[in-house]
């Protein structure tokens, strides 16, 4: 019980900046589909008009499928700089998406364990979001994604305000986590080991105006996926040569947009 | 010859140097009044030359409230002060500051200077004598002022406590009559020319005088002790000017004619100009105002002394002024003469 | 170059030390006895701490300070309510609304920067020489600040939290109640230190107007009378109740913002 996504003719405009050009995309149900290109490319912007939170200029984005009933919101956000309320402990951040719905009090608390659970969080329950470290504190925005037993998540660059080490531990668990639950999910990168270790379908953008260069597909399971198999080497490299240009201009570029 | 010419304008030069010597020579005197109709005989005998004549050199300070002029004095800014016998003025001269040395404006039988007025409101519920007051709202500008004592004066001749008035401190005296205009209270006193228009326009009564009930001393000149320990001469023909000032002032503004109606005349006129510099300036209306809103003064500027030493001790009385200090020692009848 | 390195770092991370806070004012409170005692100060227009703490006992002891101290507390509590309030609610009107938000800042700019104490005269006219006018007069000077503190922390609750409340479609009441009004609540306490201080600077300016009782009154009349003693005991009771007022504030803050550590 999941939902594919189709996004037709978007454009999107700030004021007199074409940011995005032209895109039709397909997000298939169950797979996971990054959004990959050089900062600046809009893919952000994309990931905000798919999910809802940012009005195209024009074009619009449908979804398809069957929501399972206990899903409270079909569309849901990971952010990459968390957006845990720091007032709320790590429970109470994760019970502030569930209390809006007509849950029983024992289902809420049932759902809250049960993500906390999932994400190694049990003993954290009661800490202050200021007490927890970068991804402890991912942690809780993918728990908290999770409660609301989401038909497709949308993360914007989760683990990239995380070092070295501890993103690649969250990227391991957290592809173990999307192996099982087999949830659409739409992941916005500009790290190819990223790409290539959760993609099944990966779309590469150009710099501004972003538009769809190419479209790679790893047709084999997230789950067992090492970076350092030759086959994922191999797309990485192509990548690469793909947006390697881009990345250096847009490097180089002073930022007009805010 | 030339020797002649050399002499003559050396005397010339002399006589000049003279001349000069004796107006700087003139004692400077610093008076602090308020700029309003009450201290008249002052800006007489200021218009007239009486403090030029007596080899004075004055100096207007004026003053928005009474209070400060006390005050000032006692910090040096002034010498000599005209201003309403206050429960501030008390409380500092009984500190051993300031010396009452003359009597100014004095509440006086037949004479309208202050009115008791009532709002209509209050006036139409009964309120139509001054005895009546008990129980009544009543405005006042500060605690300790003049008019609160002219209230607790009021009560007692009247016989009732001045506690059963609820007394409203409204700071000034404009606000004082606009609270009874618009009857948010009861009554208040003001002075004549304040009270009578709004009399007239039906927006209050005026349901008797002050001075037909409590004849007082409301203002008095006085100075600081190191003045009359420094300087007794210049307080002398100070005191000399200012009674000429009131002797004017007297013959212009307070005899009465057999029906007991003040006498407007020739000398009435004459003093007018002298008044209109320092109040109503540029009023077409001056004269009358004027002459409905002056005061009595004593001849010669007498000091009404029973009743000055009478107010203190009703101040202290009222737990108002906390010193114990003999009210003689607050006056010094040396200068002018007493009533 | 050769030799030890010198430490140039330290310095600009003050402390606070509540205990240092106190001292201080009570080294004052003595060097002024002492003054008083030496004879450097001149006794009869600057009391003596010593007469200032009787002044003040005597007051106690006949229960007139509790009069006009509870005068005082009614007024000061309904009028800086009644202020904060409605400061509350136009604050984040101003912050959430863009109708709102343009007119409500332009309103306040204009009447902000007005002497409340100017205005009492046409306060006894529209509300009377009795409470009415002092209320207004309190609430008025706590209104503005208030406002302009609220609309200001309104808009400080960083934006991501509140399009992450959309994006898990909370309801706009859940998204001001569980994610604004936090966010908001320590910019919102901040300002309450401010307009209390202000509520009991403007209470003389309320209590100048046909006051019979209140601290205020008792300030003004007590200086009419050249009372220095009794005038220094009110300015007293007026700096404890500020003292005592920022304590609770501090208090509030402690047991609302235990999540900032």
């Amino acid at each position: 019980m999941t939902i594919g996504l189709t996004l037709s003719g978007i454009d999107h405009r700030y004021r007199d900046l074409t940011v995005l050009e032209g895109i039709d995309l397909t997000i298939p149900p169950g797979e996971v589909t990054v959004l990959l290109g050089p900062s600046g490319c809009g893919k952000s912007t994309l990931l905000g008009i798919a999910g809802g939170l940012i009005e195209p200029t024009s074009g619009s984005v449908t979804a398809e499928g069957d929501v399972a009933p206990d899903c409270l919101n079909p569309l849901t956000y990971v952010f990459q700089d968390f957006a845990l309320l720091p007032w709320r402990d790590v429970a109470g951040n994760i019970s502030l998406v569930l209390e809006d719905h007509p849950l029983p009090r024992a289902e809420r608390t049932a759902r809250i364990q049960e993500v906390l659970a999932l994400t190694g969080l049990v003993d954290f329950a009661a800490a202050w979001p200021r007490q927890l470290s970068g991804g402890m504190r991912q942690r809780v925005g993918i728990a908290r994604a999770l409660a609301v037993r989401p038909a497709c998540l949308l993360l914007d660059e989760p683990f990239s305000a995380l070092d070295a080490q501890t993103r690649d531990l969250l990227l391991d668990e957290f592809a173990a986590l999307i192996a099982r639950a087999a949830t659409t999910c739409v992941y916005v990168t500009h790290n190819l080991a990223e790409a290539v270790r959760l993609g099944q379908q990966i779309v590469v953008l150009s710099r501004r105006p972003g538009r769809v260069r190419e479209i790679f597909r790893i047709d084999r399971p997230i789950a067992g996926r090492r970076t350092d198999e030759p086959d994922l080497l191999a797309i990485e490299a192509r990548l690469w040569e793909l947006i390697r240009g881009d990345a250096v201009a847009a490097e180089r570029e002073i930022h007009h947009a805010g | 010859m030339l020797f002649a010419v050399t002499c003559r304008a050396v005397f010339v030069l002399l006589v000049l140097c003279a001349a000069v010597q004796t107006a700087s020579a003139a004692d400077p005197v610093r008076l602090g009044l308020l700029q309003t109709l009450s201290p008249a005989p002052f800006y007489i005998a200021q218009e007239r030359g009486y403090f030029r004549d007596a080899g004075l050199d004055v100096t207007f300070r004026f003053f928005q409230a009474a209070q400060p002029i006390a005050a000032a004095a006692v910090s040096g800014d002034i010498d000599v002060g005209v201003t309403a016998l206050t429960g501030g003025f008390f409380a500092l001269a009984g500190k051993g500051a300031l010396k009452v040395i003359g009597g100014g404006l004095h509440e006086e039988k037949g004479y309208e200077g202050s009115a008791i007025l009532v709002s209509t409101k209050a006036y139409e519920a009964g309120l139509t004598a001054p005895a009546k007051l008990a129980g009544h709202s009543f405005a006042i500008t500060q605690y300790g002022s003049s008019f609160h004592y002219m209230a607790g004066r009021i009560a007692e001749a009247s016989g009732f406590d001045v506690k059963s008035l609820t007394l409203r401190p409204v700071q000034q005296v404009a606000n004082m009559v606009a609270a009874v205009r618009s009857g948010q209270v009861d009554a208040t006193i003001a002075i004549a020319s304040m009270a009578k228009p709004v009399d007239a326009a039906g927006e209050g009564r005026i349901i008797g005088w002050a001075g037909d009930i409590v004849p007082y001393q409301i203002t008095a000149l006085f100075t600081t002790d190191k003045m009359i320990a420094e300087h007794p001469d210049v307080l002398r023909r100070f005191a000399q000017a200012y009674a000429r000032g009131v002797a004017d002032y007297r013959e212009a503004f307070l005899r009465l004619d057999a029906a007991g109606k003040p006498i407007r005349d020739a000398s009435t006129d004459a003093v007018i100009p002298a008044i209109t510099k320092y109040v109503f300036v540029n009023d077409p209306d001056a004269a009358r105002k004027i002459s409905e809103g002056v005061g009595f003064y004593d001849a010669g500027g007498a000091l009404d002394v029973a009743d000055v030493i009478a107010q203190y001790r009703w101040f202290q009385a009222q737990d108002m002024v906390k010193s114990d200090a003999d009210p003689k020692t607050l006056i010094d009848t040396s200068f002018l003469p007493t009533r | 170059m050769r030799g030890r390195v010198a430490f140039r770092g330290g310095g600009f991370a003050p402390r606070p030390s509540p205990l240092a806070g106190a001292a201080t004012l009570i080294v004052l409170i003595a060097f002024w006895q002492t003054a008083s005692w030496a004879g450097w100060l001149p006794r009869l227009f600057l009391p003596a701490p010593r007469e200032i703490a009787i002044a003040l006992y005597r007051l106690a002891l006949s229960g007139e300070l509790w009069r006009h101290l509870g005068a005082s507390l009614g007024r000061l509590a309904i009028g800086w309510s009644l202020g904060t309030v409605a400061g509350l609610l136009l604050g984040f009107a101003v912050g959430l609304f863009t109708l709102a938000c343009s007119p409500g800042m332009a309103v306040v700019s204009a009447f902000f920067p007005i002497p409340k104490i100017a205005l009492v005269p046409l306060f006894i006219i529209w509300f009377g020489i009795g409470e009415g006018s002092k209320i207004a007069t309190l609430a008025l000077g706590v209104f503005f600040p208030t406002v302009i503190n609220t609309a200001g922390a309104v808009d400080n609750v960083p934006r991501g939290l509140i399009r992450m409340g959309q994006s898990f479609s909370l309801s706009w009441l859940s998204i001001v109640r569980k994610i604004v009004l936090p966010g908001a609540l320590p910019g919102i306490l901040s300002g309450f230190r401010v307009t209390s201080s202000i509520a009991i600077i403007l209470l003389v300016a309320a209590e100048m107007i046909g006051a019979e009782r209140g601290i205020g009154a008792f300030v003004l009349s007590a200086g009419n009378l050249y009372d220095v003693d009794n005038l220094l005991a009110g300015i007293v009771v007026l700096s404890l109740l500020g003292l005592i007022v920022a304590w609770a504030i501090g208090w509030l803050e402690r047991k609302l913002l235990s999540w900032r550590g």
